[in-house]
């Protein structure tokens, strides 16, 4: 059974989207949010519908297409022809990945309700957004994934640029140039490999890199791999590579930050996962004490910073860096537990940062800010938004039951068996989490009132659905984490396999 | 005739082209950079002659050329000294550091 | 019976989750919700309790998470300690249910008080049924999150933000010491399944400082969780929780999680000397140095807590002297009378609206249920014969005695006295003298907060005959039955251990009567050796201070410190970059002069130099 005519669907589903906006005329609010929202769903019902079609035990190679494309070759005409074909495909990675996406997409799209201005270009832009992000993690070959990569820079470009906060040009073009570079850093390494290689397609790549005899040296791999680290650690972001993303963080719409936060960054782990550890095994091996230090100074850097930021959003942007870096640790690990403990961070932060960035959404919706201090005693007013505030909170500080949890407890179990040390200087990460998350929280919601909340309104309608689906997923990945790690088994072999073991 | 080499008529060539580079370049007065350019061109003029009789396949082509290149510069002389006159009209002037239009 | 047991816990969740959900609409009916869970559970426990005297221990998992070829497993078991602690959670959460009814009557977040409470029992039952360390650890972690969330119930009082913050912090600290430890032992064992760690540790694979640094770091857990020096000050914060939880969690069980896991864990202690040393320790200077702060208190629940940290070192020093009967069975009597002593201090609390002992007194006549069943709870901590105290307080003197820690013993020794010395100030200030605060509305609270606390008085009285030296250790044998490991059902001392600490409770009791009683001594006797010793104690040794000037201090500084590397040298490089492009641009917009003779000039220098290279290489085609 061919399935790949679902995917290619998937994908380009919201196109279809972008199509009818464009005849529909600019003023109609109502409709265009409606439009908007609804150009979502097809690719989230399809995206559920491959996992359940993986939890039949069906084969997920089933989903993968390939078209020709673009062939050349040299001007002799013996030479081989180079061909960059139109490749997509599903692995169990992936998979959830997608399916994240598509989750994180929908409830994204509820929460642009808030978009005060221009609803038309938004969505539009937005669509377009879920396009390249569906792209990059269905991308079978290297130079489909950088145009899906590119994909996703404009538009999140525009979106930040124009329906920000007062900032918002300055985030929207440290964003650009950040990323730009990150991208033509990947550009190169993508073009070094297809020049020496003559393929671009990542799991041909794959067994080419493990033979011995592949034209490349040791020396340009590791090269290769650096300025691989350096194109996804911007994405990640790695120290000292993450000063864009707080100004993106605190400028763009609360709606393009859930994507963004709870996305985006992820591209950079699962380019770090796919291709760091995919393609380049051995180099990754050479620099996986560095990596687990970075991780560490990732984790416990945004956690003393998020510690005695004002602007809630501040918090959250440096626990974004603090959280990467238990994904650096999981992957430095280089054994499974750490590798499923990354790969868990980067679905289980995905939902939660879009969880607490929906909320921040919400809070600035009615009081007009997000400072820590101004919004003292909220708990009164705001009782349930209060509630899933802490309760998100709680699954970013790890409590156990959520999904958090799952996936801190894997990447330290991972680091502490090969680097016992450094996982001990990361432990303190755990504590100041908690300190930083609850000083901020119970400083929002707790305590007495500094101003009038009284006729403030609390969640309703539409507001409860992205936060209890995202409480809903978290609960459910930290109680059964089997929903994750089954579809992930397959992936995690071929790794470490890779990894010669 | 035939006593003279090849290589004065490229020596000729070669310093009459320099003489019309340097003029080109560093002359002030709008008029003589256009001299010196008729200069380079006749200086191709005369390796394109010079190679119609010594080249490697000797043929009537070259000279042909030279005449239609020759041509061609007087045209190209009377729209560039227009244009000087164009120029000196709007800036009363014919010195060259003052032409820095392409610099907006 | 026993392999329903994972029932037990299940019940108080879907309390939890019906209050959640339709709490609005339940209103203080919910209360009934929240009783009818824990009832069942607690039949159900005391179905398990009274199978598990006939039949073998019981286990039951399957696989949650599969890491490679590891598969993490959840599951629950039910042994002797499991089955006692079922019972002793259950019963109590049930009482507390029951009592909480009357005591929160009126309070706008009723059904909420009554979720959260379902929450923690929950997460206490499942903490008590876990089979294997992991499994432990979340529901560790949940309990805390339970008290965190009761601690701060009353949410708009900044005291009680700062508490709940506090608690779960502190606890955290402790939490990433177990973590490390539980994670240690998963790599040197295999397993985080309690048994198989056991026979690892037993078969000798592992080295001495191993199992020595594992047992300190899941000791560590422990001492966060029971309130040990030097992680004890949250646990006198927590008193900010309404009077109920501080019963139910703050005395009864959760702190008592702390002493429950190293008595679980007690094989892998018992493989390390320096570990149980420690162990001991820790606990005995706990015990002293609680029961010292508790001399000056004034409000009546930081009294009973800091009382309850004694107590837990108390039960630490046992564990540490091997000996595990004695300190399973303290933790059993003191969660009994403990959680009697704190629902009797709600109940005052209830009558006369305040927390402060100046401000009672005379209360003996008023309360005339709360006041008896006080004293009853009183007599039972001090150890005064014929009460539960008196006979796990027993046990654990001859633990320490015979456990060779002559120092221990006798700061044990001493902190009896100080417990029956200012156990009874309370008493005396409370209940005996004239009013001293406006007491014009006192009543005796109604049946359903005294139900509670006379079944709690009868089980105070009661529950230590179940291992006496008279009448046999019927308690001790059963828990070690099967298990040669965790030491001998009851210990043989010396006979004098017991009067001595006859003697020395009653001396305490003698002269907290004497002082407050019959205040024939002044009450300035203590603090009149200098004003600086009680200012001392009052202030609770400064250790809140020395943390806030060091810990906070420095993490604060640190935090500062980062941001300026983030402002200035992560931001500098940032603008560095940028400047260097900028300045490059700047250059190189001058080449773009206007002049056409420039240009020509360049472009013949290119020319000239591309020439050279083609003359030096001969070319590209080459």
């Amino acid at each position: 059974m061919n399935l790949g005519w679902a995917l290619t669907l998937l994908v380009l589903f919201p196109l279809l989207g972008i199509v009818v906006l464009a005849f529909m005329p600019k003023t109609a609010e109502k409709s265009i949010k409606l439009v908007g929202f609804l150009a979502t769903l097809p690719s989230l019902l399809l995206a559920l519908a491959a996992y359940l079609h993986f939890k039949w035990g069906k084969d997920l190679a089933d989903f993968a297409v390939t078209h020709d494309w673009i062939q050349f070759r040299g001007m002799n005409a013996d030479e081989p022809y180079f061909s960059v074909n139109f490749e997509l495909g599903l692995s169990g990675f992936q998979l959830i990945l997608v399916v994240l996406t598509a989750v994180v997409a929908t409830l994204a799209a509820i929460a642009s309700k808030y978009v005060k201005k221009e609803w038309k270009g938004y969505y539009m832009l937005f669509l377009l957004l879920e396009t390249g992000m569906l792209g990059v993690f269905t991308a079978e070959n290297l130079i489909l994934f950088f145009l899906f990569f590119e994909i996703t820079l404009i538009p999140t470009f525009f979106l930040i640029g124009k329906w920000g906060y007062f900032e918002k040009e300055k985030a929207a073009y440290s964003f650009l140039i950040y990323n730009g570079l990150g991208s033509a850093v990947l550009l190169i390494v993508i073009m070094i490999l297809f020049a020496k290689t003559g393929t671009t397609n990542i799991e041909i790549l794959k067994s080419i890199m493990a033979d011995p005899s592949a034209p490349l040296s040791g020396d340009l791999k590791l090269g290769l791999f650096i300025a691989l680290l350096i194109a996804f650690g911007v994405k990640l972001p790695i120290f000292p590579l993450h000063s864009w993303m707080l100004k993106v963080h605190v400028q763009a719409p609360p709606a393009v930050v859930m994507i963004h936060s709870g996305i985006l960054l992820k591209i950079g782990a699962y380019g770090l996962i796919r291709f760091g550890l995919g393609i380049f095994p051995e180099q990754f091996e050479k620099l996986a004490t560095l990596l687990a230090i970075l991780g560490v100074i990732n984790l416990l850097y945004g956690a003393f910073l998020a510690f005695i930021q004002t602007d809630f959003k501040m918090v959250l942007a440096y626990s974004s860096i603090s959280h990467m870096g238990i994904v650096l640790i999981g992957l430095a690990a280089m054994n499974e537990a750490g590798v499923q403990g990354a790969i868990f961070q980067v679905i289980s932060h995905g939902l939660i940062s879009a969880l607490l960035f929906f909320l921040v959404g919400v809070l600035y919706e009615r009081t007009d800010t997000s400072l820590i201090e101004n919004l003292g005693g909220l708990a009164k007013g705001m009782p349930i938004a209060a509630g899933f505030l802490l309760a998100a909170a709680m699954a970013s500080l790890g409590l156990p039951g959520m999904s958090g949890f799952v996936s801190e407890f894997m990447a330290f179990l991972g680091l502490f068996n090969e680097l016992p040390w450094v996982a001990a200087v990361g432990t303190l990460g755990i504590i100041l989490t908690a300190a930083y998350l609850l000083r901020a929280v119970l400083g929002m919601t707790f305590g007495q009132a500094h101003r009038e909340f009284a006729g403030i309104m609390d969640l309703r309608g539409v507001e409860f659905i992205p936060v209890v689906v995202l409480t809903f997923l978290i609960v459910l990945i930290g109680v059964y984490p089997s929903v994750l790690s089954a579809p992930l088994q397959a992936t995690l072999e071929t790794i470490m396999l890779g990894l010669g073991g | 005739m035939s006593s003279i080499p090849a290589s004065a008529f490229l020596a000729l060539a070669l310093i009459l082209f320099c003489i019309g580079l340097y003029g080109a370049l560093t002359k002030r007065n709008t008029v003589i950079v256009l001299i010196s350019i008729e200069l380079m061109l006749n200086a191709v003029n005369i390796n394109l002659v010079t190679f119609s009789k010594y080249g490697a396949a000797p043929s009537i082509d070259g000279q042909v050329f030279a005449l239609f290149a020759m041509a061609v510069a007087a045209a190209e002389a009377a729209v560039g000294l227009a244009i000087l006159m164009a120029l000196y009209q709007r800036k009363k002037t014919v010195h060259i550091d003052e032409m820095d239009e392409m610099k907006q | 019976m026993m392999e329903n047991a994972w029932l037990i816990p299940l019940f108080p969740l879907v309390s939890f989750v019906i209050l959640l959900l339709f709490g609005k609409r339940l209103k203080e009916a919910g209360a009934y919700v929240g009783i009818l869970m824990t009832l069942a559970s607690l039949v159900f426990s005391i179905l398990v309790l009274f199978e598990r005297f006939s039949e073998p221990s019981y286990i039951q998992k399957f696989e949650w998470l599969k890491i490679g070829d590891v598969s993490l497993t959840a599951g629950f078991e039910v042994n002797q300690l499991n089955a006692l602690m079922l019972f002793i959670v259950s019963l109590v959460s049930f009482l507390v249910h029951t009592y909480s009814k009357g005591y929160m009557h009126g309070d706008g977040r009723f059904p909420v008080f009554y979720a959260y409470l379902g929450l923690f029992t929950f997460a206490m039952l499942g903490l008590v049924i876990s089979p294997n360390l992991l499994q432990t650890y979340m529901f560790w972690e949940l309990v805390g999150l339970g008290s965190f969330l009761l601690i701060g119930f009353y949410f708009y009082k900044e005291e009680a933000k700062a508490a709940a913050k506090k608690a779960f912090i502190m606890t955290r600290i402790g939490d990433v010491g177990l973590f490390i430890g539980m994670i240690l032992l998963f790599w040197k064992t295999g397993s985080f399944e309690y048994s198989e760690i056991f026979s690892a540790v037993e078969a000798g694979g592992i080295s001495q400082t191993m199992i020595t640094l594992t047992a300190i770091l899941i000791f560590i857990g422990a001492v966060g969780k029971s309130g040990q020096f030097p992680l004890h000050t949250w646990l006198p914060d927590a008193m900010e929780g309404p009077t109920p939880v501080s019963a139910l969690i703050h005395a009864a069980t959760m702190v008592a999680a702390g002493v429950y896991l190293v008595a679980t864990m007690f094989p892998l202690f018992a493989a390390s000397k320096t570990a149980l040393l420690t162990v001991a320790t820790i606990g005995a200077f706990t015990a002293i140095f609680a029961a010292s702060i508790g001399l000056v208190q004034t409000d009546i629940k930081r009294v009973l807590a800091y009382s309850t940290v004694s107590q837990l070192g108390y039960m630490m020093l046992a564990l540490g002297s091997a000996g595990y009967v004695a300190g399973v069975f303290h933790l059993m009597t003191h969660a009994f009378f403990k959680a009697l002593l704190f629902l009797a201090a709600g109940s005052v609390i209830h009558a006369v609206h305040t927390q402060n002992i100046e401000e009672m007194g005379g209360l003996w006549k008023k309360l005339k249920w709360t006041a008896p069943l006080f004293l009853i709870g009183t007599l039972a901590i001090s150890g005064v014969p014929l009460l539960s105290g008196f006979f796990s307080k027993d046990e654990i003197l001859v633990a320490a005695w015979e456990g060779g820690h002559p120092i221990l013993f006798v700061l044990a020794l001493i902190a009896a006295f100080m417990t029956a010395f200012y156990m009874f100030r309370l008493f005396f200030m409370v209940f005996t003298g004239e009013a001293r605060g406006n007491q014009n509305h006192v009543h005796e609270s109604p049946g359903s907060m005294t139900l509670p606390m006379l079944v709690l008085g009868v089980l105070a009285i009661i529950s230590g005959y179940v291992n006496t030296p008279w009448f046999g250790s019927f308690l001790g044998d059963w828990l070690v039955d099967g298990n040669e490991k965790l030491g001998h059902g009851h210990m043989e001392g010396p006979i004098w251990i017991m009067i001595a600490a006859t003697v020395v409770s009653l001396a305490g009791i003698y002269l907290a009567w004497l002082i407050y009683g019959k205040r024939s001594v002044s009450r300035n006797w203590l603090s009149g050796s200098g004003d600086t010793l009680h200012t001392i104690l009052y202030n609770k040794y400064y250790v809140d201070e020395f943390y806030q000037m060091t810990v906070v201090a420095v993490t604060k500084g640190i935090s500062y410190f980062l941001r300026f590397i983030d402002v200035f040298l992560v931001g500098g490089i940032v603008k560095g970059v940028v400047g260097f492009v900028q300045g490059l641009g700047a250059t190189g917009s001058k080449l773009q002069n206007g002049q056409v003779q420039t240009y020509a000039a360049v472009a013949f220098v290119g020319l000239a130099i591309l020439t050279v290279i083609f003359a030096l290489t001969g070319g590209y085609l080459q």
